[in-house]
């Protein structure tokens, strides 16, 4: 009876993977199929006559390899920033002592709560008027902190054994030092997890990206992907599949590498 | 010692002052700014602004168009919290529950979709869903059916766009909620089983009580997430139509901001989201107050 049971299970869950997957192999095997032949044989998972020719009209049309590096530099400059500001704030909410701290920390967190709505008419005049429209650092700026990040890092540093923090300072050794040589290497997976998340996320990002990123030499894959989708129809989707393609291999590498920290760093960021 | 004291002082400001400055220039001062205009008439570009008091916040809840995104947005969060959810709190269920292998596998699968862009997901929606040539479509033909045309109906399309959302989001609420799941102490569970307490009991006697904070956390941030999520699909696919049938309070702020000009009466929309969401934030500290003993700091 039991195991009868669990079979039933078994197959929801299996028709929910299905459903979360098939959507994404099948915009993989049209992008090798031409647009003929995604019509007619549209079931086909495995293309019956597989082609590049849609990469090809693609490198034609835009400049991919800009694309991808503007789109990795924006992400990388996200990501490293949100990190450093993140191991910083943590430190200090971890380490020193000073008045009002909890309504610092409370402060902090409470920015996740903000709709980007509140702050865009400001942020972009406020770039526009910095002449920094058309630029990765643009994108970059207003987001070079995270507060998740800082609540992941202060659930690691709460771990370090406090004697190795005590015995650091009665050796004198200044605080940068400790932070560089002791505290970084420690907190090491929990930079990898939520800098993969961070750099993922940024390089999908879309909407503030939109705002700021007018000119095409500066657009990111996703932007670029938007000009191939059009609502009146007509979309050519084999060339739109295979630019999107190109865009998920490195957040899915990623994910194939550090799988393991990244879902562990997802279930700590709920766990208060 | 006091020069210690003063030091240590200094380092807290120099450790804080990266994240602080930047909260304070690109979050802080830009609301202040963002309600200033919503008391204003003006259009991004010209040299002077009109006071006009609060007619703005009049505009949002007299205007028809207005009124329509307000429902439309009440719609949004019904839909986003029964797929975004409901719906992964019953499979976190079921996977932490009433199957005994493969729920490893299953997080790594159901998480991947969280991983792309919504872009992408709007893309092979769009396909997926043509109402022409797609292949939901075709196989529907086949059948005798015909796929409704749902990018003429607003509640269709608000319909669709929460699917696509629901498509990345599955995965990333499924493994909140089962990491909750697991931390509910198995001798509980253990407890229960000797006691042959039936299984729905167990569940919602012990489990939904003990995994409150965690679900708590997980609905608010759908409706948080879920509102902001969706814009991309929106902006990507529908641009809000037909006749503002599918936009929702923030993609209307953003049209009233970046593409009409209206930047006091985006203002006021930017400021009213705000307002809702920061009761949201103070609910969840009160309801997820129980975890605030082991609070980090």
């Amino acid at each position: 009876m039991r195991p009868f049971k669990a079979n039933g299970w078994h197959l929801l869950l299996l028709v929910i993977c299905l459903a979360l997957i098939l959507p994404v192999l099948f915009m993989v095997a049209n992008s090798f199929k031409t647009l003929q032949d995604s019509y007619h044989t549209m079931w086909q998972l495995i293309p019956l006559h597989p082609t590049l020719k849609n990469y090809q009209t693609l490198s034609r049309q835009v400049a991919l390899l800009r694309l991808i590096w503007n789109t990795f530099f924006m992400a990388t400059l996200v990501t490293l920033g949100k990190l450093s500001t993140g191991l910083l704030a943590a430190y200090a909410f971890q380490y020193f002592h000073f008045r009002g701290k909890r309504w610092v920390y409370f402060a902090f967190v409470a920015t996740i709560f903000i709709p980007f709505t509140v702050t865009m008419i400001p942020n972009y005049l406020v770039i526009a008027k910095a002449n920094l429209l058309n630029t990765a650092l643009g994108v970059a700026l207003p987001q070079l902190c995270d507060a998740t990040g800082i609540m992941i890092f202060l659930k690691a540093m709460a771990k370090i054994p406090r004697s190795l923090i005590e015995s650091a300072y009665l050796d004198q050794i200044p605080t940068h030092r400790l932070l560089m040589n002791i505290i970084i290497p420690i907190l090491r997976p929990s930079i990898i997890s939520i800098g993969a998340i961070f750099f993922i996320n940024s390089w999908n990002e879309y909407v503030w990206p939109t705002l700021i990123l007018k000119d095409k030499s500066s657009f990111t894959l996703p932007l670029a992907l938007q000009n191939y989708i059009s609502s009146e129809g007509g979309t050519n989707f084999p060339l739109a599949m295979a630019l999107a393609t190109i865009m998920i291999i490195v957040p899915l590498a990623i994910y194939m590498v550090f799988q393991r920290y990244i879902l562990n760093s997802i279930s700590n960021s709920g766990l208060k | 010692m006091n020069s210690s004291k003063q030091q240590h002082r200094v380092l807290t400001l120099l450790y804080l002052a990266p994240t602080a400055l930047i909260l304070l220039v690109f979050i802080v001062i830009p609301i202040i700014y963002t309600l200033y205009l919503s008391f204003f008439d003006w259009n991004l570009i010209a040299p002077t602004k009109n006071f006009v008091g609060w007619r703005n916040y009049l505009t949002i809840f007299t205007d028809p168009v207005n009124q329509k995104v307000l429902l439309n947005t009440l719609g949004y969060i019904g839909l986003l919290l029964v797929l975004n959810f409901a719906i992964p709190y019953v499979i976190s269920i079921i996977v932490q529950f009433f199957i005994h292998k493969m729920q490893g596998v299953y997080k790594i699968i159901f998480f991947i979709p969280s991983l792309f862009s919504l872009v992408v997901g709007a893309m092979v929606f769009a396909w997926i869903m043509n109402p022409v040539s797609g292949p939901i479509a075709l196989l529907l033909r086949q059948i005798g059916f015909t796929l409704p045309n749902w990018t003429n109906s607003g509640g269709l399309a608000i319909v669709m766009l929460c699917l696509i959302t629901n498509w990345k989001v599955f995965g990333y609420n499924f493994v909140l909620l089962l990491t909750g799941l697991g931390s509910i102490p198995q001798n509980l569970i253990d407890a229960a089983q000797v006691d042959h307490i039936p299984k729905w009991r167990l569940i919602w006697d012990v489990v939904l009580p003990l995994n409150k904070s965690m679900a708590f956390y997980v609905l608010i941030l759908t409706i948080v997430q879920g509102l902001q999520y969706v814009f991309t699909p929106i902006n990507v696919i529908t641009q809000g139509g037909p006749y503002y049938g599918s936009s929702n309070v923030l993609y209307h702020t953003y049209l009233n901001a970046f593409v009409l000009y209206k930047t006091g009466n985006a203002s006021a929309l930017a400021i009213l989201t705000f307002v809702i969401f920061l009761i949201l934030l103070f609910l969840e500290i009160k309801f997820v107050e129980g975890r605030d003993a082991d609070a980090p700091i």
